[in-house]
């Protein structure tokens, strides 16, 4: 199978933001917090620094995606009621079935993604991620879980995704970690890393390659050291109100959220 | 996990549904997204399948003009990308390219031409007509030609859409003031101190994909994004470009460099002077090519005798030795370096000779036409067409540092302090009307509060633009211009290939509409129109080039061989076979005599600049990449990627403050004026002590930009003694001292 992924090469990138503003207009992302206060962001940059390091001065990016993690602790997180799906790979036909909840992670290209018709919009998975990856997209008044597709969408017809089109200093590579001839791989054979620390080992596929000092302010700054943890009560009321949602306006179902959040938050 | 088991107590029976879809195959297989585009509930559809492709145009979020495609759905702008067809930005476009699309659906945008019924500074609009709003700019402004001659009426301009009425307001109507921030606040001292070393603009014309060491002296690109320049430079990092960066701040530069210089501002003359004599009495510089083009080089060598490595380390505090480092390397790699001339130069007020310096090392490398030196692309031709010159000489008699004998090497235009001070002063004469067009002189001009009174003292005050800025606050008549989305421009972008080593290319790009201009919910017009109606109502009909700004871009595409019509066919970008760049040579004046005969150094010369007093650092400025100015702040991406700008300051300075990262702060200057709005302290060991650095432009006042208004801190109002460049009237803004105010308290800044 394949293992698509990306590689941020940080001694091109120059932290322009580019990369964040294409896929804010690709898609429609908003801006702003969601209701339990998460950055609505599939894609971001982050000066870090000037930091010292064990290696020097240091001043780098921490380019932010969703990693399509080898474990993706998001898909585990999901109570949507399992489906059975049927996948199959474009490239052998080969098909394969799967019991899969709201959230997924492909058998055959291994992006993890999202049937937005089935999600409950609890916020389970984004509580999850280890790496604030996901968010609620709440502005059609029907919260969705969103994040990082890999641009799956653009690259099916034969486009890049939108932030490696825009990105000015090539320093994003796309592609199949597994196809040991892409230029990905090649990134990995040079020694690029996984933002891991030694409590969270999920295996992220997006991965960084720099100097010695800029890969160390990364990952002493940005590095996850816990597991985050899921707020259960707010899961549990999404899915009683469920029913009741459906028949309410955008603007007070965020309202209503909220105020949900809060509760329990307070009760905990 | 623990949560499975939670999970399934609430697992409810519809769970038995099977999806039969290929998801996979949706996702990879192009055939269906091809044939046709579904959109699916709840997911956005993103910029491709069923929009429309509008090739054209180029980008005006910031100056580097990169060229664009649009993609629309329902006639609705939802992308912008580069324009494949270029070889200059290519597909790429930085962040405020990418939010070109918020800017032209801002709601803050100005709509309809307004009048002022409130006062200057605290305005009341009344929405007027264009017949109100131009019969009243058109009187009025003939009002102060009457009383004050057209000498009377000041401008200050800057974009592309304020070139067209510029030269109608300098050749026709024949006023000299006319003060451009691209010059005064900007290029200016750069752009003379080249023209007048090595003949040439330098613009930024440093070959650094193919170069072996780049100088870069207070540049910070990476901060500075303009995307071929910035492809330039990493091209060159990739291709093994030693990178040295003289700044005070560890920039995004810094960080990738190979030497940093961490350098005390306002010393950079001291230090390549102590390099050049370091050169030139090592005997490691290119004695062919300064034997064959240098002019002065004796003069220029006994000038700079006494510039010795410790001399200059004393001044700039820095270890002789990495002077020398420096010095070294950059003959080691001599003539394939790049010694680049910066581009934002305004710095302290003795800025043209630290660029002749700049010029001067450049020369004495022999690192002029070859690869990774200084090489101009020879771009395509193009017509000049605009406004007859009917009243240039009354201009120039009037131009006021002519008058005074001052600043003979003034770029063109008369230089902002002295516009300022005869405005308010009504000496030598007086000038009672103002003009901004697509500038924001309230936060690009420092000495803030003579700007506000020279705005107050004014008969008229007349303001184009396309949003709200703090400028507009202060207008009688306020003008809404189209954005550059939506409308043709006078103004071409050319070029050659971005590599100039790469296959020799020009490109001829004008701008055209992406998106349609007209909608019910606004009357804005372009500047064409907007002067054109303004000429005729002051009598100036017989003049005008051009009945609309089509017509005009046709007649200077003319120049070029080529039409609109062709170009649009050619999906927005001409292309033609261009010629090798390299091999040129210039001469390069070390001593110039026409400068010693004006009475200024004839050669390149280092003067002190005033040190931070007891308590103070000095406040130095400069970019980050998601902002042009204030011009860009309001854009709501944009606003959310940095919405404030970070006030840095050396760790150990905030450690005996008592101060850490995120607390906000004001800033004080020496002369006591308290910043308007707080900011975040970022703290770092990225900065000298003696510094404190921010980014420019933010903190506008005006409550109508409802996402910036009052966000981070405006480095402008705090520039309250600007220094002046003597050689050309620029200003030098980075002459402030400050302190950081917390909860209240002022707290002394220690040595």
């Amino acid at each position: 199978m394949s293992q698509y992924g990306m590689v941020i090469d940080l001694n091109k990138c120059v932290g322009c933001h580019a990369c964040s503003v294409a896929c804010r207009a690709e898609w429609d992302v908003p801006v702003g917090v969601d209701s339990a206060k998460r950055k609505q962001r599939r894609n971001w940059v982050e000066r870090l620094g000037p930091d010292t390091t064990p290696h020097g001065l240091a001043s780098t990016y921490y380019v932010g995606l969703c990693n399509h993690c080898d474990s993706p602790v998001c898909v585990e997180s999901c109570p949507a009621d399992k489906v059975d799906v049927t996948f199959s790979d474009p490239k052998t036909g080969q098909k394969k079935t799967l019991s899969v909840a709201a959230t997924w992670k492909d058998p055959f290209n291994g992006t993890v993604q999202i049937d937005k018709e089935r999600c409950l919009g609890c916020g389970a998975c984004a509580d999850s991620c280890p790496y604030t990856a996901r968010y609620l997209f709440e502005e059609n008044g029907t919260p969705k879980a969103d994040k990082c597709t890999l641009c799956v969408e653009r690259t099916a017809i034969g486009l890049e995704p939108a932030c490696v089109q825009t990105c000015l200093a090539r320093a994003r590579v796309y592609g199949d970690l597994n196809d040991k001839k892409s230029e990905i791989a090649r990134y990995v054979g040079k020694g690029s890393i996984r933002l891991e620390s030694t409590k969270i080992k999920i295996g992220p596929n997006v991965r960084y390659y720099g100097k010695k000092k800029d890969i160390s302010l990364l990952t002493q700054s940005s590095a996850p050291e816990k597991m985050a943890e899921v707020n259960y009560r707010r899961i549990f009321m999404t899915r009683i109100l469920r029913p009741s949602i459906k028949q309410l306006s955008g603007s007070s179902l965020i309202g209503l959220l909220g105020a949900i959040a809060t509760k329990n938050d307070d009760n905990a | 996990m623990a949560f499975q088991m939670t999970r399934r107590s609430f697992l409810q029976a519809s769970a038995s549904a099977a999806l039969t879809t290929a998801l996979s195959g949706w996702l990879v297989s192009g055939a269906q997204a091809k044939s046709g585009f579904v959109r699916k509930p709840f997911t956005a559809p993103g910029s491709f399948g069923d929009t429309t492709t509008v090739s054209g145009s180029f980008c005006e979020m910031c100056f580097w003009r990169c060229q664009l495609v649009g993609k629309l759905r329902d006639g609705k702008l939802v992308k912008l990308e580069g324009n494949p067809k270029s070889v200059d930005n290519g597909v790429s476009i930085c962040a405020r390219g990418n939010a070109g699309v918020k800017l032209l659906y801002d709601q803050d945008r100005l709509k309809y031409p307004l009048k002022n019924v409130g006062k200057r500074g605290a305005p009341v609009w009344k929405r007027i007509s264009w017949d109100e709003a131009l019969d009243e700019c058109a009187s009025r402004l003939q009002g102060v030609i009457k009383n004050n001659g057209a000498q009377g009426i000041a401008m200050f301009p800057h974009g592309c859409s304020a070139t067209y009425p510029m030269h109608y307001f300098e050749h026709v109507v024949g006023t000299p003031n006319v003060s451009e921030a691209s010059f005064f606040q900007c290029r200016g001292p750069r752009d003379m101190a080249y023209l007048n070393t090595l003949g040439v603009q330098a613009d930024e014309s440093v070959d650094m994909p193919n170069a072996k060491a780049i100088l870069l002296v207070g540049t910070h690109i990476g901060e500075n994004i303009h995307v071929s320049h910035v492809k330039q430079y990493l091209k060159g990092l990739e291709n093994g470009a030693k990178l040295i960066v003289i700044d005070p701040r560890f920039s995004s530069s810094a960080s990738k460099a190979d030497i940093w210089v961490q350098i005390k501002p306002g010393t950079d003359t001291a230090f390549l002077l102590a390099i050049m004599n370091y050169l030139v009495k090592k005997g490691a510089y290119d004695k062919a090519y300064v034997q064959k083009n240098g002019e002065g080089f004796d003069k220029f060598t006994k000038a700079i005798a006494h510039a010795d490595l410790d001399w200059a380390a004393k001044i700039c505090d820095v270890p002789a030795a990495q002077i020398k480092e420096v010095a070294d390397l950059l003959a080691k790699n001599a003539p394939h370096v790049s010694i680049h001339p910066g581009r934002h130069v305004t710095w302290y007020g003795n800025d043209f000779q630290r660029e002749r310096a700049l010029a001067c090392l450049t020369g004495l490398l022999g690192a002029i036409g070859v690869k990774g030196g200084f090489v101009k692309g020879k771009g395509p031709k193009l017509a000049n067409v605009s406004w007859p010159n009917i009243a240039g000489e009354h201009a120039e008699e009037f131009a006021l540092h002519k008058k005074a004998e001052k600043h003979v090497f003034s770029p063109p235009g008369t230089p902002t302090q002295m516009l300022r001070d005869a405005a308010i002063s009504n000496k030598p004469y007086p000038i009672n009307a103002c003009i901004a067009w697509g500038q924001n002189p309230i936060q690009t001009i420092p000495g803030q509060q003579d700007t506000i009174k020279m705005l107050q003292k004014m008969d008229f005050v007349m303001v184009v633009d396309v949003m709200p800025t703090d400028i507009t606050m202060y207008a009688d008549i306020l003008l809404p211009e189209l954005s550059y989305l939506e409308r043709y421009d006078y103004f071409v972008k050319s070029g050659v290939q971005w590599n100039l080593n790469d296959k020799h290319q020009q490109y001829i790009a004008p701008r055209t509409p992406l998106v349609s201009s007209l909608s019910a919910d606004h009357q804005r017009k372009d500047s064409v129109w907007i002067t054109n109606e303004l000429a005729k109502r002051m009598g100036h009909a017989e003049h005008i080039p051009a009945a609309t700004t089509e017509e005009l871009l046709d007649k200077v595409l003319a120049g070029g061989n080529i039409s609109l019509a062709q170009i649009k066919k050619e999906n927005g970008i001409h292309l033609q076979p261009g010629s090798d760049p390299y091999g040129v040579s210039y001469p390069v004046k070390f001593f110039n005599d026409e400068l010693a005969d004006a009475g200024y150094p004839g050669v390149p010369n280092y003067t002190p600049v005033p040190e931070p007093p007891k308590g103070f650092a000095r406040l130095v400025y400069g970019r980050v990449p998601v902002h042009t100015f204030n011009r860009s702040q309001n854009n709501v991406w944009l606003n959310a990627e940095m919405p404030e700008n970070p006030i840095w300051l050396n760790h150990e300075t905030a450690h005996k403050l008592g101060l850490k990262s995120g607390d906000r702060v004001n800033l004080v200057n020496q002369d006591g004026v308290i910043s308007a709005t707080t900011s975040i302290l970022k703290v770092t060991q990225g900065i000298r002590k003696d510094t404190i650095f921010t980014a420019h432009g933010y903190g506008t006042k005006n409550p109508a930009m409802t996402n910036a208004a009052n966000k981070g801190i405006d480095d402008q109002a705090l520039i309250t003694k600007p220094a002046v460049d003597p050689e050309t009237g620029a200003h030098g803004m980075r002459t402030s001292f400050v302190r950081i105010m917390k909860d209240g308290k002022v707290l002394n800044i220690p040595v």
